[in-house]
């Protein structure tokens, strides 16, 4: 299990990555933590011939939180994230969801670049971009571009980033009021998410001014739950407004099967994880 | 057809600058084994899965089956070999033995790295714990790997 | 002798550190990919990327004139050149007995075909993309039910059917059915255990280095049995047997799968040999899953029979075994000790069974620990546990009932298994009491909780060598050990088991350091060569190192120890019956002054200068120990778990092992062989599966399809231990490396049915995965909405 045989720059600057990207194009890939790109050299399941490491390129691991936005750099590592006090206060979902994403020795590496370009269906990162409302922002030779989590996130393994693109950021924005919870089952701790749920409430009193649901693992990319999202906000997390909840979700998704599931217990655990994490966000037995 | 691309890669391990010519595509799991034939780093999956490989590199415990030799020119690398200074075993390995925290050895390694990356960082017991995921032993059962952290952890405490 | 064996000793017993942690605590362990010999060249094997099917066309010719690529052994050349591998365990009828080391028709995907040598591993992968293998596919099967359809494809002319063992077991057919019919109740289900995949962290390799001037083939493996992968590879490529030398470096666990040789190492000697420079060959992860042999996969259709008071009546088991795509070198040997230990610690007027092994397109089973007595105890404990809910009796209670009694052992059971000694019901009792103990009270949080046992015999120690002729299984079942006191003092044990995680290199110290009175670190263990250790047949396997290779050490050391007492007594013009060993001193009992170090008696025999007439020179004495029967090692495993209805998870609350192996050398690895055997225990309960599509293809690569253990799966656990000494081993000891694979499925699975009555019924199948689990909780309309 040795990577095939390909190219290799390392460039210092993004302007000189871009560079390497045009010229290349779709016969290049991108490196960034490896930690899903080196296993598919390894079992040669992609075979680029030209490897861009964007490991020594200046200036793109900045994790920033303030006004209103975490905006970390692609290249930031998830252990920097997941670590960052200023994170944990403004978001704190978001180093919640990162504790779930791998060991932390792959998260050593593991980029939030890399995690969300490589969209990978099982991804905790993406569901919490979708319940965010999060962007992601994507640079070429050319311009540049701020794409919306779903307009990015195009299937499996998929996104709109093109073939002279990459990302440069992704922002996740910090809602006022909001309060989010991120659960998971997994075959084992630390392995990817069988299914996913990040789940936000705002509220007032008794009453839910706004819900955002998104899961990972149910589909080819992150699913937003609107319908499930409409019919909590103006009410209370009541019973009746759980089942309800489950029934919605359960008709917004129809998750394929794979090795350690099948699609319709995924499906019923999407319910099960969004109503666990409406109750515990919401606090009152229901 | 030109043959396949090589770097010059200069980089330290456990202290002492190196310098290698190898293929770029060459892990840094194999560069340490096989280059440089400190063959303490055992390779178990080679897709970031089992830790067996895991070293530190510029402190932090990484899977060096997943990085590239390139990536490591200018770093600082350690491994399991730098940890007994003067043959005698470290305040972790000791823990290890006395606690039987290993068997046949092969896994042993990469949990030890992650450890003294944990040690060194100043984390705490439930974080050393915590990191153990990410190591694959088919041996022991983990039970007296952890008692074997707890061990470590509480002479730590102790000194 | 007897006087001098019967001296308590100072380290049996006793949590001795190990002796050869350093080195694999500092890097310096030598595992076969440490090895760097000069020159040499790596292998890539080719194999069959089909499940079943006629190779009709090799072309290297492209491979061959990429970077680095040096030779490619195409399965022709490889054919000429080897003879077929034995299967060693050969039932009665088996309808192939061999395989070949290259087949002409493949049979499953990772068959080797070929050998491909270059001077990188990268290298040679390069090359091996581009040698082109042509495949007249034939139809294949994958399914064992399915395989023995009428419409299923023949894979092999011997085994008609697809039926390579057919057997009864246990009492004859008849009496075990009159048996049945007479009882008041028959709880009978059918149970499917998965294919598992023994995963050594290190996985196979060798290295391979032939020396045209001596005619010499060396390999180095990765293997628990140099002696019998040397026996074979000289088989396979027609050597003497004197020419080939088999090294176990250190190798990083076995389990099973590495209990012999496999074709691809033979190519790699093979290729080695042609090449004339050394050749490595390190199977890598995706490789193993195909490449190495499976373990496990079985379909019990089973029937427990017992009267209204309890008692049992009767035990039967009609047994398909999925051999993959030939009979390994074990061939049904699974399913044969499967249905041998189906009727564990109980009484019963009738037990039986049948065997059948089945041939499929998927890659061979072969052994893995526990080999047979996971899926008896699963098959087993999870009958009787029915059985109780049948009655309403308590579990314990209904186990306590028909338990064979301390006072009724010895005892025979109805497939000849002829218990030993011990004290079932103990363990049961005090297993039982320990689970209870210190349980959290359970905390509302809407799960289910339950308890479940498992209470098993295990057959342990494999010998005498005229029981394995009994049952075909063609290796002796004896170990040998050389036990030398050198002429400095120190003293040195050659064994052939072979060690690779066990702490043998401790704990057979310990036995003759115990015998010679000397210190551990005097004592220094040698094994894993076959050009210096004594032959050993079996290697270590079957939980047999410390059985049959300590008994062997023990004798010896017996002996030794007598005529260096007969020596001593000579020099110290003492009786010998008067004189102690201590610390590498030999002095007379009570008055110190009078001794004599132990080294200068070693000098005085390796000189032979005035030696007591008629003593032979020399400090050393071997021994050959064909014990005299096996020893049945036993346990109660209690497990406490909590059960989400919503998401079907199953979390062990609380595990407890109660555990009796004879007399235990040293507790601190006693207790590291049951942690790590319970891990592999909820692998297989929990957790692991190998999956195939139905085109023979396997759907497992790497260790995120294949869910191994970590540490958050498996708790921290109880383990406590009885002592029964086994009457037939010199030392008490008993086997005891695979025992904790044995229960836990069964005492998870049992306590799965105890949390959740409902589904009692449907816990049939292992791994119990939280899907699996929620659809027999949907099913039996108990699975929660949240
Ligand atoms: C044992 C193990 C367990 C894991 N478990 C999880 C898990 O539970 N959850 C999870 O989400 N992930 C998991 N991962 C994968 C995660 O750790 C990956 O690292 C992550 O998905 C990819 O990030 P990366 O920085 O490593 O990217 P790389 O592996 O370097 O790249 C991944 C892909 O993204 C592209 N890419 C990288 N950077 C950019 C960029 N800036 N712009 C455009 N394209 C780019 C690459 O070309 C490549 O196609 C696991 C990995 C391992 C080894
Ligand atoms: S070898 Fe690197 S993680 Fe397994
Ligand atoms: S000690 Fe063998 S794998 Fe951990």
């Amino acid at each position: 299990m040795k990577p095939p045989p390909f190219r290799y720059h390392d460039p210092r600057t993004v302007e000189e990555a871009l560079g390497l990207l045009a010229e290349h194009g779709d016969e290049a890939r991108l490196l960034a933590g490896g930690q899903s790109l080196v296993p598919l050299l390894n079992l040669r399941r992609v075979r680029p011939r030209v490897l861009i490491d964007l490991n020594r390129v200046e200036g793109l691991d900045g994790v920033d939180a303030g006004a209103g936005v975490v905006r970390t750099g692609a290249l930031a590592r998830a252990v920097g994230v997941e670590r960052a006090p200023a994170v944990a206060s403004a978001l704190p979902v978001l180093p919640e969801a990162l504790l779930h994403v791998a060991y932390p020795q792959v998260r050593t590496r593991t980029t939030i670049g890399g995690n969300v370009a490589h969209a990978d269906p099982a991804a905790e990162l993406p569901a919490v971009l979708a319940a965010v409302g999060g962007d992601v922002r994507l640079r070429s030779a050319g311009g540049q571009r701020t794409l919306g989590w779903s307009a990015f996130f195009s299937g499996r393994h998929r996104t709109a980033c093109r073939p002279d693109e990459m990302v440069v950021a992704v922002d996740f924005p910090v809602a006022e009021g909001f309060a989010y919870t991120f659960s998971e089952l997994t075959p084992k701790l630390g392995s990817f998410a069988i299914v996913g749920a990040c789940v936000g409430l705002s509220r007032s009193g008794d009453e839910v001014t706004g819900a955002r649901i998104a899961l990972c693992g149910v589909a080819d990319t992150p699913v937003r739950l609107q319908a499930a999202e409409q019919r909590l906000t103006g009410g209370a997390v009541d019973a009746a407004a759980l089942e309800d909840v489950r029934a919605l979700v359960a008709g917004a998704i129809d998750p394929p099967g794979d090795l350690h599931a099948p699609g319709g217990y995924r499906s019923h655990v999407a319910g099960v994880l969004v109503v666990r994490g409406l109750r515990r966000l919401w606090g009152a037995p229901a | 057809m030109t043959g396949p691309q090589t770097r010059v890669v200069r980089f330290a391990v456990n202290g002492r600058p190196v310098q290698v010519t190898t293929e770029v595509r060459t892990l840094v799991s194999d560069l340490l084994r096989h280059d440089l034939e400190l063959t303490g780093t055992h390779v178990g999956c080679e897709h970031g899965a089992c830790g067996a490989c895991t070293v530190l590199v510029d402190g932090a415990p990484m899977r060096s089956c997943l990085m590239l030799a390139p990536q490591v020119d200018g770093r600082d690398v350690r491994t399991v070999e730098g940890l007994a200074v003067g043959g005698d075993l470290d305040a972790l390995q000791e823990a290890f033995r006395s606690e039987h925290g290993l068997q046949c050895g092969f896994c042993t390694p990469g949990i030890l790295m992650t450890l003294t990356g944990e040690r060194e960082a100043g984390r705490t017991v439930e974080d050393a714990l915590a990191a153990l995921p990410g190591h694959l032993c088919r041996c022991t059962g983990y039970v007296n790997v952890r008692a074997a952290v707890r061990r470590a952890w509480s002479q730590l405490e102790g000194s | 002798m007897s006087d001098a064996m019967s001296r308590p000793g100072t380290l049996v017993g006793q949590r001795v550190l190990r002796v050869n942690d350093g080195k694999l605590l500092t890097g310096a362990g030598t595992f076969v990919d440490d090895l760097h010999l000069p020159g040499t060249l790596h292998a890539v094997v080719l194999r069959s990327p089909i499940a079943h099917g006629r190779l009709v066309a090799f072309d290297a010719a492209e491979a061959l004139t990429m970077p680095g690529v040096v030779d490619v052994l195409a399965p022709e050349e490889a054919r000429d050149a080897t003879r077929p591998l034995r299967c060693v365990w050969l039932m009665p009828g088996q309808g192939q007995v061999d395989y070949p080391v290259v087949p002409r028709v493949v049979r499953h995907v990772g068959q080797a075909l070929g050998v491909l040598l270059a001077t990188s591993v990268a290298a040679a992968e390069d090359g091996a993309e581009r040698v082109r293998m042509e495949f007249e596919e034939l139809p294949c099967v994958v399914d064992v039910e399915a395989a023995l359809g009428d419409a299923a494809p023949q894979l092999d002319p011997g085994c008609p059917g697809n039926v390579a063992v057919d057997l009864p077991r246990g009492d004859p057919p008849d009496a075990v059915e009159a048996a049945i019919a007479r009882a008041d109740h028959v709880v009978a289900m059918r149970f499917a255990i998965q294919r598992l995949a023994g995963s050594p962290l290190e996985a196979r390799g060798v290295v391979a280095s032939w020396s045209p001037a001596t005619g010499e083939l060396t390999m180095w493996s990765s293997t628990q049995v140099p002696h019998h992968a040397r026996d074979h590879l000289a088989g396979a490529l027609g050597l003497a047997l004197d020419r080939v030398r088999v090294v176990a470096p250190d190798v990083g666990g076995g389990f099973g799968p590495k209990d012999h040789l496999y074709a691809d190492e033979v190519l790699v000697c093979l290729a080695a040999m042609r090449a004339r420079v050394p050749v490595k060959w390190i199977e890598d992860r995706r490789e193993a899953f195909t490449a190495t042999v499976h373990g496990r996969e079985q379909i019990h259709e089973a029937r427990l029979a017992f009267d209204d008071d309890g008692r049992f009546v009767a035990l039967h088991s009609d047994v398909l075994a999925d051999l993959g795509a030939h009979p390994s070198n074990v061939g049904a040997g699974p399913a044969f000790v499967a249905t041998g230990m189906l009727e564990g610690p109980y009484r019963f007027d009738s037990s039986g069974g049948r065997v059948r092994g089945v041939l499929t397109n998927k890659t061979p089973a072969g052994a893995y620990r526990g080999f047979g007595m996971q899926q008896a105890a699963w098959v087993r404990e999870r009958l009787v546990d029915e059985a109780a809910r049948t009655l309403g009796a308590d579990p314990a209670e209904l186990r306590r009932r028909n338990m064979i009694r301390a006072d009724e052992l010895p005892y025979t059971t109805h497939t000849h298994q002829n218990y030993d000694s011990g004290d079932y019901a103990a363990a049961l009792e005090r297993a039982t009491e320990l689970v209870g103990e210190g349980l959290p009270a359970a905390p509302d949080d809407g799960r289910r909780r339950g308890v479940g046992l498992c209470s098993y015999v295990e057959f342990t120690g494999l010998g005498p060598s005229a029981v394995q002729e009994i049952v075909g299984f063609a290796l002796g079942g004896y170990e040998t050990a050389v036990v030398r006191v050198e002429p400095d003092g120190r003293a040195t044990v050659l064994t052939g088991v072979s060690p690779h995680g066990q702490g043998l290199e401790t704990s057979l110290a310990q036995l003759a350091a115990d015998a010679l009175g000397l210190p551990i670190t005097d004592v220094r263990v040698v094994h894993g060569d076959t050009a210096t250790a004594p032959y050993s047949a079996a290697g270590t396997i079957a939980s047999r190192s410390m059985t049959v290779g300590g008994g062997a050490v023990v004798r010896a050391a017996g002996r030794l120890r007598v005529k260096i007492l007969d020596l001593a007594g000579h020099l110290l013009e003492a009786a010998p019956g008067d004189l102690e060993i201590i610390q590498g001193v030999v002095q007379v009992r009570g008055s110190p002054t009078a001794a004599v170090p132990l080294r200068t008696v070693a000098e005085k025999a390796w000189l032979a200068w005035g030696l007591p007439p008629g003593m032979a020179p020399g400090l050393e004495e071997k021994d050959l120990h064909d014990p005299q029967d096996i020893s049945y090692s036993y346990a109660t495993h209690a497990a406490a778990v909590a059960v989400d209805l919503a998401t079907g998870r199953i979390e062990i609350e609380r595990y407890v092992v109660v555990h009796d192996c004879g007399v235990i050398v040293n507790p601190m690895i006693v207790d590291g062989q049951t942690h790590g055997g319970v891990a592999q225990g909820i692998g297989n309960a929990l957790l692991e599966t190998l999956v195939y599509d139905d085109v023979g293809q396997p759907r497992i690569a790497t260790f995120h399809d294949y869910v191994l253990p970590g540490t958050g799966e498996v708790p921290d656990m109880v383990v406590e231990h009885t002592q029964t000494p086994s009457p037939f081993i010199p030392g008490g000891m008993k086997g005891m490396g695979e025992g904790g694979t044995i229960a836990p499925a069964a005492a998870i699975g049992n306590a799965l049915a105890n949390a959740v009555p409902e589904i009692a019924h449907l816990v049939t199948e292992t791994p119990m995965t939280p899907a699996r689990v929620w659809g027999w909780l949907d099913a039996a309309g108990v699975a929660t909405d949240w």
